[in-house]
């Protein structure tokens, strides 16, 4: 199967946010524009020998992510066209800041074929804002949210809930104002406190900093009830979407295709196939052996140096069980028909079972106006009835024991 | 001698008069270990390079709590300056109050011990314990003053304090650094003149005192032996007169430290003897070795059965690892024989072990080694003591166990054992060991003014107030200058419940406790509020009860997990997401499931860290 999903790590930041540990590193200005320029080289370098493997024909959706993409503005756009000139995907997200999003590079990144910006606004209390280390306010983000529109192009707000500070009221007007704006696509987060960040530290010292999990937990409710009410169907843990509007990149994570990942700290996904294929481009990578899926993370700015694991067909099928749980939809029939080929079918009917006893899953059937009598897991993961295994409320907040319950199965 | 692993046979003979067999006692963090370290040093039995501190506590849990828990002995060569060599037995003995026995018996196999006293801190109130301990063991003392590089050492308010506090002519005070190696030599030839040479003779009956004995799985029960009268060598026919066996002896050495054969172990020396038993409990503590052809007319005397004082159930997580368990306490319970147990089964936890112990310590230790070195995940269930229940049909049982208590309209009345405890202490100090006393059931019996400085307290208590936190306590409140002792005294009888504990309604018999009925109401506002804290939330509310009989005394409740997702994911870095889950799921596999609900380990102990 072709790889049809690219991710582009851009790892810099104007100032990292307190609560990230993910890889991105600021600069002093001066410095930043070199450092830059560095980096894009590599990463232009390192796109065109995937080009040239003949990685990318097949690419349908892009997502360069960051970090801080919009901080590199022309060279951005510069990556965006080098991208297109190898492929034509149908979906194209830059992640920006509303500080460094202007009306100049939307317009650029319109023109050359981006088609989502996905904005970092994550409240609109400025008080919550100046918390977590960010550097726009809160009438940045909503400017940057029509400029984006303006600019002909489809956006999202990713928003967090269980910052410091934050009450059920200062969170039900930053989705009042989220929805004023009216973008297209809303992620919520709650936020977590990632070991050695700055918050991380200072909640140590001070406990009311720690995210109080049943906060989180209305939070995520009212956002559910808030975003559905205006259109917007939950269509995974954290993603809102109007209608058409889904993240088809975020999709692909979710549903075990395979993805390619450009520049430092960027995560890769291949299946044996792919794999065997496009090893050229791994250097130092210990050949697969009998593993059906192989990830890859790069780990300096060159491409020289590659982090990789290797899944057996029953840990990917496994894998597949349950990212498919981050779905709103859940588990298609299929799916489980699939992994019952090399997961055995008990098990899978039991971690089935166990999920509906927990009160985290239940049976959706999937043919309509189909009238079947009762039925058990084993039936269907069996194929003999169709249905899908959809979280429900307690799974969906409570995912984590759902996902344990199929991972538990590689 | 031992260079370099490489093991030359010696011919050790020495006349006894050449002699020397002493223990080393201090105050803690009086450098009792830096010593026994530096005089191994200078005796070059063991080479510098070699040299791992505080060689003596061979286990890792030794080592890394800074504890003797096993004694151990060992034989160094001095060449004095008289152009004699003497042969010197250093017998380390544990510290702590859990061992008393062990002490008593590594004590009677010396004639005399080096007290170590702090240059900047003087006589504290372990010095006093341990110095009586010694006396009342007929030692000669050789008081050493440590640390005396330190810029705060004030060694001559240090031997007034000896002689004014503890009776011990402070002229024989050596002044040593055990950092330095300043004054070893001195305190060697102090050793050499002021401790007697063993008395005995070597051509009467074997006499011999087990102080120690190990299991080793190719020559079996490896005995550490002082021997008073006669003589041991290979081939020669042992009895041991308290356990009633004979043996052939496979082999006799000395450790150096490392184990080193010699021909024969005569009179007045200490070295270990290889017994080939299979059977570790053969062989125990404080027995006395004569010659199976010719023994002895008398045992020595003082040998007492090691009784357990405390009892807890140890359980493995997982259900099949029982067998193991069981295997691991029967290997185990070879050097360490004060270990019983019956299997015991629990409805929450499955098929176990009610296991006595000498006390908490001895208890904790030996969870640890059964985790570390048989790999087992355990969980240990609140500590009980041996209750004595007499049922209205007039039969009295044992209850170790809350789970075999009687119902209540059954029992006549319970006894529980009480202790004689003896608390030394500064003066200062008193009035707080007097409220932990009375906090603790106990009752003032004596008072005694030993020195200007030192205060001995009696009381009659409870073992199971004593095995809960009150040593504990007793440092925390005296800054750690009080030391405790105690022994059995008498059964008494006690107005005891037994408090059940309900998790979603269901009892959990793995959590019940026996306690005085007073304090009943107290503890199981504690125990709730406190496993409230222990028991993670679950995807389900869990009310937490506290019951005697059909009463309900206390509650509390985990409130439901509401929330438990990881919903960010950065550039589809699944690994890393699935890496957290899986973290999450090794601190779920040292949980136990009771019912529905996922129990830690720690609850099980959760008594022993309820605030009162």
């Amino acid at each position: 199967m072709a790889v049809t999903a690219l991710y582009v790590h851009v790892p810099f930041c104007a100032q990292k946010c307190r609560y990230c540990d993910f890889d991105s590193r600021s600069f002093a200005p001066c410095d930043l524009s070199a450092a830059l320029d560095a980096y894009f080289e590599q990463l232009f370098a390192r796109l065109d020998a995937f080009g040239k493997a003949g990685a990318l024909d097949q690419i349908r959706t892009v997502y360069v992510g960051g970090g801080t993409p919009s901080l590199a503005g022309e060279r951005l756009v510069e990556l965006a066209r080098r991208i297109r000139a190898w492929c034509a995907p149908v979906e194209f997200t830059c992640e920006a800041n509303p500080e460094s999003l202007t009306a100049e590079l939307a317009a650029a990144l319109a023109k050359v074929g981006v088609t989502r910006v996905s904005l970092g606004v994550q409240t609109l209390d400025n008080t919550e804002l100046t918390a977590i280390g960010r550097i726009h306010d809160a009438d940045r983000a909503l400017a940057a949210i029509a400029t984006v529109k303006t600019a002909g192009l489809d956006v999202s707000c990713d928003l967090m809930c269980g910052l410091p500070g934050q009450t059920a009221a200062s969170w039900k007007r930053t989705l009042d104002g989220v929805l004023v704006a009216a973008p297209h696509h809303v992620s919520v987060y709650p936020l977590t406190l990632e070991e050695a960040t700055p918050l991380y530290l200072m909640a140590c010292r001070d406990e009311s900093l720690e995210p109080d999990e049943d906060f989180q937990a209305a939070c995520m409710d009212m956002a559910r009830e808030l975003l559905g009410a205006a259109g917007y169907h939950p269509y995974e843990v954290a993603s809102y979407a109007l209608d058409g509007h889904e993240c088809a990149h975020n999709i692909a994570y979710w549903t075990g295709r395979g993805y390619l990942g450009l520049g430092r700290s960027a995560a890769g996904m291949l299946d044996a196939e792919d794999f065997d294929r496009l090893a050229g481009l791994f250097p130092g990578v210990s050949s697969r052996g009998d593993a059906h899926r192989v990830r890859l993370v790069q780990r300096d700015d060159d491409a020289t140096a590659f982090e990789a694991e290797h899944l057996s067909q029953r840990e990917a099928a496994a894998e597949d069980l349950m990212l498919a749980c981050r779905m709103t939809r859940g588990v298609a029939s299929d799916l489980l028909v699939r992994a019952a080929r090399v997961i055995p079918a008990d098990e899978l009917a039991a971690a089935c079972d166990r999920a509906l006893e927990l009160g985290l899953a239940t049976w959706v059937p999937e043919t309509f106006g189909v009238h079947g009598g009762p039925f058990t897991s084993a039936d269907v993961v069996a194929g003999h009835v169709r249905a899908r295994l959809a979280p429900t409320h307690l799974g969906w907040l409570d995912g984590n024991v759902l996902f344990e319950l199929f991972w538990d199965l590689a | 001698m031992y260079r370099s692993g490489k093991i030359v046979r010696m011919n050790t003979s020495i006349d006894i008069s050449h002699i020397r067999n002493f223990s080393i006692v201090a105050h803690i963090d009086h450098g009792k270990s830096t010593i026994s370290d530096r005089i191994l040093e200078l005796t070059h039995t063991v080479d510098e390079r070699d040299m791992e501190s505080q060689l003596l506590d061979t286990m890792d849990i030794e080592r890394e709590r800074g504890i003797t828990i096993k004694s151990n002995a060992v034989r160094v060569s001095y060449d004095a300056d008289d152009g004699e060599t003497y042969q010197f037995n250093l017998i380390d003995t544990p510290g702590h109050v859990d061992f008393t026995y062990e002490v008593s018996r590594s004590l009677a196999a010396c004639e005399g011990a080096v007290l170590v006293v702090d240059a900047t801190q003087g006589v504290e109130a372990q010095t006093v314990s341990n110095a009586t301990l010694a006396m009342n063991a007929n030692l000669d003392i050789v008081p050493a003053i440590n640390k005396i590089d330190l810029p705060s050492a004030h060694p001559d308010e240090v031997k007034t304090e000896i002689e004014d506090d503890l009776a011990i002519p402070a002229d024989d005070a050596v002044c040593v650094s055990g950092k330095t190696g300043e004054g070893i030599h001195d305190l060697l030839e102090s050793i050499v003149f002021l401790i007697s040479p063993p008395k005995g003779d070597a051509n009467a009956p074997l006499k011999a005192l087990i102080l120690d004995s190990y299991f080793d799985e190719y020559r079996g029960v490896v005995a550490t032996v002082r021997i008073f009268d006669g003589s041991i060598k290979k081939g020669d026919t042992l009895r041991m007169m308290q356990a009633k066996g004979d043996f052939l002896v496979d082999g006799v050495g000395v450790k150096r430290p490392a184990e080193t054969p010699v021909d024969a172990l005569t009179v007045g020396e200490v070295g270990y003897v290889v017994t080939g038993l299979k059977d570790p409990e053969a062989v125990r503590v404080g027995d006395t070795l004569t010659w199976a052809s010719n023994p002895c007319p008398e045992p020595l005397p003082g040998y007492r059965e090691a009784k357990p004082m405390v009892y807890t159930g140890l359980f493995p997580i997982d259900n099949k690892d029982y067998e193991n368990l069981r295997d691991a306490l029967d290997k185990l319970h070879v050097n360490d024989p004060s270990l019983v147990w019956e299997p015991e089964t629990s409805v929450a936890l499955g098929f176990g072990f009610r296991v006595g112990f000498l006390g908490l310590l001895h208890m904790e230790v030996v969870k640890e080694r059964l985790e570390r070195e048989f790999n087992l995940d355990l969980i240990a269930t609140s500590p009980s003591v041996d209750y004595h229940v007499y049922k209205t049909d007039g039969e009295m049982i044992d209850v170790r166990s809350p789970q075999d208590l009687p119902e209540a309209t059954r029992i006549e009345r319970i006894e529980e054992p009480y202790l004689k405890a003896k608390i030394i202490c500064p003066p200062e100090y008193t009035g707080a060991v007097m409220q932990l006393a009375i906090e603790h059931r106990g009752i003032t019996t004596d008072m005694i003014h030993l020195t200007s400085k030192s205060v001995e307290m009696r009381f009659d208590m409870p073992l199971a107030e004593l095995i809960l936190d009150f040593f504990d306590q007793l440092k925390s409140r005296t800054k750690g200058y009080a030391s405790l002792d105690y022994e059995f005294n008498e059964y008494r009888p006690s107005e005891l419940v037994k408090l059940d504990i309900l998790l979603s309604g269901d009892e959990v018999d793995a959590l019940s406790f026996i306690v005085h009925k007073d304090k009943a109401y107290g503890l199981a506002r504690g125990l709730c509020d406190k496993l409230k804290e222990i028991i993670p939330r679950q995807l389900f509310e869990v009310p937490i009860q506290g019951a005697i009989g059909n009463k309900i005394i206390a509650r509390s409740t985990v409130k439901a997990r509401r929330k438990d997702v990881l919903a960010k994911c950065y550039g589809g870095d699944i690994s890393r997401k699935r890496k957290l889950l899986e973290k999450q799921k090794e601190g779920k596999k040292r949980m136990k499931a009771i019912g529905s609900v996922e129990v830690p380990q720690e609850a099980f102990m959760a008594i022993l860290k309820v605030d009162e």
